[in-house]
């Protein structure tokens, strides 16, 4: 009866045993089963540290996005899926990121890229490894001049942030001089570089040029130079802290220049303004999206966001936005999901989006960039309007400006 | 002259936050031996707070400081008794346990916070934010000079009850003489905790009193625990007085450093001065002060 009684149990662990293989092994097919019937696209973003704030727009956009695109029959039939991967706003780790997301992961491409220094980092990674990579945001030249032919980018450069604005300053703000104030990095420098090619070109000598580490806490010592020298114009490349900071503090040391023109970034979003309150009114920036402007869906991109996340977008988002659309119609027309035929079809690309129409060519020492015109917007009564080119103005700019009384 | 003065105010003034911030973590440094890396952290939950109490009960900053400052005591001393003390009880291979519990502790509250207010940029404008006081074509932005006055209010309480009373005096023991002060009957171990929490009360009200001039995220801490470090080693390891020097040249050096050289180079001329002080003056600022 005991030796039964040991063999039954003996039996049974067998079974035990046997199960759990079997369940197991059910488990191990099952997954890879389940994971064919999506295409994973990577999406490399800043999701904490300094530029989270940037990195969350974007990823609420792509994820907007990619609910439509799957609604709509996602591709061919595939469900389309992101894999994010947060770079927190530093090079080595966006490359470590975009390694996994290649190697281990085996997505069919890459996207996001948000700070210029990482996006580089992924650039390089991508090109390594012969995987299409589409930029959204990054924006410092060098990225799409490496000749890194799996490597595209769908936003504008950051030396053609100022062509919108060129022609407002020679029509209306006519300054003799100007001074630049710039973040220390691949963006901002890059900025300011092409800003004072555009300044030398049309004779506005700059009478002060200088860099700043971001996150600074006081501006004084950088704007009292600022105030010694009392340019007509001041341009500023920063971040959207730095960016209410500098406004805050050359308000209290009253620098009245004929304009204040922030270079994009920092100075188009709504905790510029919310965080720099009457100081950020009447301050122009340059921009690359408006909500305004007539392309398909911008305005309803917009309305949508908003309604979802109950807080405002701007053209980071919109960016993010119709790179997913990008995403999606290339995977669409690939002959295969071979890397190979993957950059065929991007390179391809022929599309409208929200951010503007979308098609890849060479220029200058540019390749795969998508050429897009830039807008020149202004805050007034605490909301951004688009005011140049005048033919797509949501309202008159407002210059010469009284600062005595915008700041009263 | 204007571009000198304008910069030496503002050196001076800001030199008196970092006193602040700098004081709690030579304090926590002089008792424990420890680095608090969790340092900056912990003004940022401070600064949540005020943020908080500003946004949902329109309570004025200056009045959080009295909320914010026990809460972040209470906080710190927790922290203290049941994170970090029980770490001196167990035998390890690595003697610095507790900084490395620190270093967790910042990245653990760094995410909380995160996750409850999610990445966005946050500040807090008061109607005085931006006023502005001229004296001769000096500004002087008044918020700056509140916390000033606040942080040498404080720094003066700190040192009276340091040097006057007999918890202070308790607290000086065993920064001293950790052995012999529990052989005259000193409770070390409840010392530790409530240096641990007026270390992080000090740091609150820092960040309470930056709110209204400066902006608020999760991961603000960082660069403000890499500060007070600094300005704790300038000031040489534990000295009190030497953490308000410290602070205050810390920001005259920065100002200076950003007018005359550049502003890019603000930090690297504080690592500069950070190296020189540790090359000629090991002990820190306090060799020369003798107190």
């Amino acid at each position: 009866m005991q030796s039964n009684n040991h063999e039954w149990r003996n039996d049974m662990r067998r079974l035990a045993v046997v199960l759990t293989v079997f369940f197991l092994a059910l488990a191990l097919t099952w997954t890879p089963a389940q994971a064919e019937e999506t295409i994973k696209v990577g999406i490399i973003l800043p999701l904490t540290g300094g530029q989270a704030a940037f990195g969350e727009i974007e990823k609420n956009s792509f994820e907007m996005a990619l609910e439509e695109i799957n609604a709509a029959g996602g591709i061919n039939g595939k469900k389309l899926e992101f894999l994010f991967e947060d770079d927190t706003g530093k090079p080595e780790v966006a490359r470590s990121a975009a390694e996994k997301l290649i190697n281990k992961d085996k997505v069919v491409m890459l996207g996001g890229g948000y700070g210029s220094s990482e996006t580089f980092a992924i650039s390089g990674v991508a090109q390594q490894n012969s995987l299409p990579f589409l930029v959204n945001t990054g924006s410092a030249d060098k990225i799409t001049e490496q000749n890194w032919d799996y490597v595209f980018r769908l936003n504008q450069a950051v030396s053609e942030y100022p062509t919108g604005l060129e022609s407002f300053l020679t029509e209306v703000v006519k300054p003799q001089t100007a001074a630049i104030l710039f973040e220390d990095s691949a963006f901002g420098s890059g900025g300011a570089k092409s800003f004072q090619e555009t300044c030398d070109r049309m004779g506005i000598k700059v009478v002060l040029s200088e860099g700043y580490s971001k996150g600074g806490m006081d501006f004084k010592p950088l704007l009292v130079k600022v105030k010694q020298a009392n340019p007509d114009l001041v341009y500023m490349i920063s971040y959207v802290m730095d960016a209410a900071l500098l406004m805050t503090q050359s308000m209290e040391l009253r620098i009245m220049p004929k304009a204040f023109i922030g270079g994009g970034a920092g100075f188009t979003l709504p905790e510029f303004a919310k965080n720099a309150g009457k100081a950020a009114e009447m301050v122009f920036s340059a921009t690359l999206w408006y909500q305004t402007l007539p392309y398909p869906g911008a305005m309803e991109y917009y309305e949508k966001f908003v309604k979802k996340f109950n807080k405002e977008t701007e053209y980071h988002g919109a960016e993010a936005y119709a790179a997913a659309y990008v995403m999606a119609d290339t995977l669409k027309r690939a002959k295969s999901l071979q890397a190979k035929d993957v950059r065929e079809a991007l390179a391809a690309t022929d599309i409208k989006t929200v951010f503007g129409p979308v098609k890849f060519i060479s220029y200058d020492k540019k390749i795969n960039q998508n050429k897009l015109p830039t807008y020149l917007v202004q805050w007034s009564g605490g909301k951004l309007e688009l005011v140049w080119p005048k033919e797509v103005a949501s309202k008159p700019y407002v210059f010469p400006i009284d600062w005595e009384k915008v700041w009263k | 002259m204007d571009v000198l003065i304008q910069t030496l105010v503002s050196g001076i003034l800001i030199g008196g936050i970092y006193a602040l911030i700098g004081l709690g973590m030579t304090l926590i440094m002089g008792v424990m031996k420890i680095i608090n890396l969790a340092h900056g952290q912990l003004m940022m939950v401070a600064m949540y707070i005020t943020y908080m109490l500003y946004e949902y009960l329109h309570l004025d900053p200056y009045f959080s400081l009295l909320i914010a400052m026990p809460v972040l005591f209470a906080l710190g001393a927790l922290i203290q008794k049941y994170l970090l003390n029980p770490l001196l009880k167990v035998d390890s291979i690595l003697p610095e346990n507790q900084v490395l519990m620190t270093v967790g502790l910042a990245m653990v509250l760094t995410e909380i916070i995160r996750f409850i207010f999610h990445s966005d940029y946050r500040s807090v404008k008061t109607v005085y934010s931006n006023a502005t006081l001229y004296i001769s074509g000096i500004s002087f932005n008044v918020p700056m000079i509140v916390a000033f006055g606040i942080a040498v209010l404080l720094s003066a309480v700190l040192f009276f009850f340091l040097l006057k009373t007999d918890l202070g005096k308790s607290v000086r023991a065993t920064a001293q003489n950790k052995d012999a002060a529990i052989l005259m009957g000193i409770n070390a171990e409840w010392i530790t905790i409530l240096t641990y929490g007026l270390g992080s009360a000090l740091v609150a009200a820092a960040g309470t009193l930056l709110l209204p001039i400066f902006y608020l995220f999760p991961d603000i801490g960082g660069p403000f625990t890499l500060k007070a470090f600094v300005i704790t080693m300038l000031g040489g390891m534990g000295s009190t007085v030497g953490a308000i020097v410290g602070g205050v040249v810390l920001g005259i050096a920065e100002s200076l450093g950003a007018t005359y050289i550049s502003m890019a180079l603000k930090d690297a001329v504080a690592m500069v001065i950070f190296l020189l002080v540790l090359i000629f003056l090991p002990g820190g600022l306090k060799t020369l002060t003798k107190i």
